[in-house]
């Protein structure tokens, strides 16, 4: 009996310890928004000795981190709602209608996945200047929801098949049309599904940086992880800055992970067994 | 209730057997279901893949108005044709292919371990879940900054060690800023950030097992390692080839730690394929590259599908 306390007490011990790792960047990240400039420039340790607020209020305000945040905000927020609507409705024609090419449009979105990022982002930088949409919010939101195609359309495909079938004969012989069906009939019995898209559409995109930073070109249109890089290529990066503008991004994700987090949970698992 | 629409579907099938009209209908409207995913796809999707794939045959550099088509140069340059661009290619696979090798072999080694340890504690389970699971949410620039902060010559890693007595192991140029330890740090912040989702998996495989399995081998003697080794191990074993396989695809895709935390330095010694086809995109000016940027992302995805198709035939095989 004994040998299964220690081997308990150890489990515990190493699960502390890489919790400890876990956490490491992100103490540091706290310790360092709240420290100020001369403070930061002599190192020191984890806890400030002047913990101070300046910092971080003058990143939001003076360092224009808070029109940072609402661009952030806008494009995060179109390129979920762009992704739920659009794909949530093919899904529901993958799953239950029957059209010609079904399958191999289907299949077509799928094997997207298999493409590397770089490899499209060239052509759509080129596309976008063509356009003359690169730099625009538009410019970003287009993108990254055709990028997310692949996920989002396996998740919800797999969420409509799963409604009984039975339920949608029997809204037909009530009169109702497709459009009402999946309206009032899909949309809700799938809504698990469509939160955990929404989740794992909004992470990736509010940190979105490899795009954005070759397409902004306009300090008034940057995004939070733009700003953020504006701040460190100075020479001489102020750290104290730099961690408290990080801490703003990370701030809300994690928020949004501890309200949501068996989407999240869910969604992952979900999608790497689908 | 069940009445009425009895009666409404021997209406609907009597006016529905008239003739193929509904199922035109029917037709158009999945049509219309899709029009806009299609739409979308095929000019953010078809078009951009098939101008890259042309445009992987040409030479320009953005601004000319004309391509200069060169058929397969831009392939052969970076293969071996041209001695400067095949050397960096060269380079940097060097280190893509000790990134895939090694970010998934250390993920796996921390990962099962945590997940196994998570598995058999009761209380606190939850929290530690979540904590594991921020460098997850947070992946992005924000975060490689801290660790970029951390790993400073004045940061907190040397810090650390040179208050716990292992000075010796601090570096004076920062991690990042020393030729032989650049890699080897980004190595560990990968696994730092893929670590999140492979516990998750191996946690969700793990309660998946019948916990009578593990307890029976347990009854007929077999020490908890032996269980682990014998009954648990070959149990997880298609989530521990997800896991690879999702490292092999990251290591080859990814590239945006090492953009943001030394840009492939100091001297190139963390350079890597995708960071190198970001750099011939976008930061080299006037010069002609596009065309190569271009043939190396489709170097990059023939290599993806042939790892995936490698590795589906493995799994294949054992099982």
């Amino acid at each position: 009996m004994s040998g299964s306390r220690t081997a308990r007490l150890l489990a515990y011990a190493g699960l502390a310890g890489y919790a400890l790792v876990s956490l490491y960047p992100f103490l540091w990240m706290v310790s360092g928004a709240f420290k100020d400039r001369l403070e930061i420039l002599r190192g020191g340790g984890l806890i400030p000795e002047a913990p101070t607020l300046a910092t971080l209020t003058s990143t939001w305000s003076r360092l224009h981190f808070f029109d940072y945040f609402l661009n952030s905000l806008k494009v995060t927020g179109l390129t979920v709602a762009g992704v739920l609507v659009v794909y949530s409705l093919a899904s529901y024609a993958f799953a239950v209608l029957d059209f010609p090419g079904r399958r191999a449009l289907f299949w077509m979105f799928v094997s997207l996945l298999f493409v590397p990022g770089i490899t499209m982002l060239l052509p759509v930088v080129v596309l976008e200047k063509h356009l003359g949409i690169l730099g625009t919010h538009l410019g970003l939101v287009l993108p990254f929801v055709n990028g997310t195609a692949p996920l989002t359309v396996l998740l919800l495909t797999n969420s409509f098949r799963a409604v009984p079938g039975e339920l949608r004969d029997a809204a037909r012989c009530d009169g109702a049309g497709d459009l009402r069906i999946y309206l009032s009939v899909y949309l809700p019995l799938a809504r698990p599904a469509h939160v955990t898209v929404a989740v794992l559409t909004a992470v990736p995109t509010w940190n979105e940086y490899l795009l954005s930073r070759v397409s902004l070109s306009d300090p008034s249109r940057y995004t939070l992880p733009i700003g953020l890089e504006s701040l460190i290529s100075s020479e001489v990066p102020r750290y104290n800055e730099v961690m408290a503008a990080s801490l703003i991004i990370v701030l809300p994700v994690v928020a949004l992970f501890l309200f949501l987090q068996r989407y999240f949970v869910n969604g992952l698992v979900g999608a790497l067994k689908g | 209730m069940s009445v009425l629409t009895l009666r409404e579907r021997t209406r609907k099938t009597a006016a529905g057997a008239s003739g193929g009209a509904r199922r035109w209908s029917s037709r158009l409207t999945g049509v219309a279901f899709v029009l806009p995913a299609v739409a979308l796809f095929l000019l953010m999707g078809v078009y951009t893949i098939a101008s890259g794939l042309a445009l992987s045959f040409a030479k320009w550099n953005g601004f000319t108005p004309r391509w200069i088509w060169v058929g397969v140069r831009n392939y052969l340059d970076l293969l071996y044709a041209d001695p400067v661009l095949a050397a960096e290619l060269r380079r940097a696979a060097g280190h893509t292919l000790q990134v895939m090798v090694a970010v998934p072999l250390l993920t796996v080694a921390i990962a099962l371990p945590l997940a196994v340890a998570l598995n058999s504690v009761g209380r606190l389970r939850a929290v530690f879940r979540t904590v594991y699971f921020l460098p997850y949410v947070t992946t992005g620039i924000a975060v490689y900054f801290a660790w970029r902060y951390v790993l400073e010559p004045d940061g907190a890693v040397n810090l650390l060690l040179r208050a716990t007595g292992l000075g010796s192991l601090a570096q004076p140029q920062g991690f990042l800023g020393n030729p032989s330890t650049a890699l080897p740090t980004l190595i560990v912040v990968l696994v730092w950030s893929s670590v999140p989702v492979a516990t998750l998996l191996y946690l969700s495989g793990l309660q998946a097992i019948d916990p009578n399995l593990p307890e029976a081998a347990q009854l007929d003697g077999a020490a908890p390692r032996h269980v682990l080794r014998h009954v648990t191990w070959p149990l997880l074993r298609p989530i521990t080839a997800a896991i690879v396989l999702l490292g092999i695809r990251d290591a080859l895709h990814g590239f945006q730690v090492f953009l943001v935390m030394t840009r492939g330095g100091p001297g190139g010694h963390s350079d890597v394929l995708g960071l190198m086809a970001y750099r011939l995109s976008f930061f080299k000016g006037l010069a002609q590259t596009l065309g190569l940027a271009s043939a190396l992302g489709w170097l990059l995805f023939a290599a993806a599908l042939l790892l995936t198709l490698v590795n589906a035939r493995l799994l294949r095989a054992v099982r």
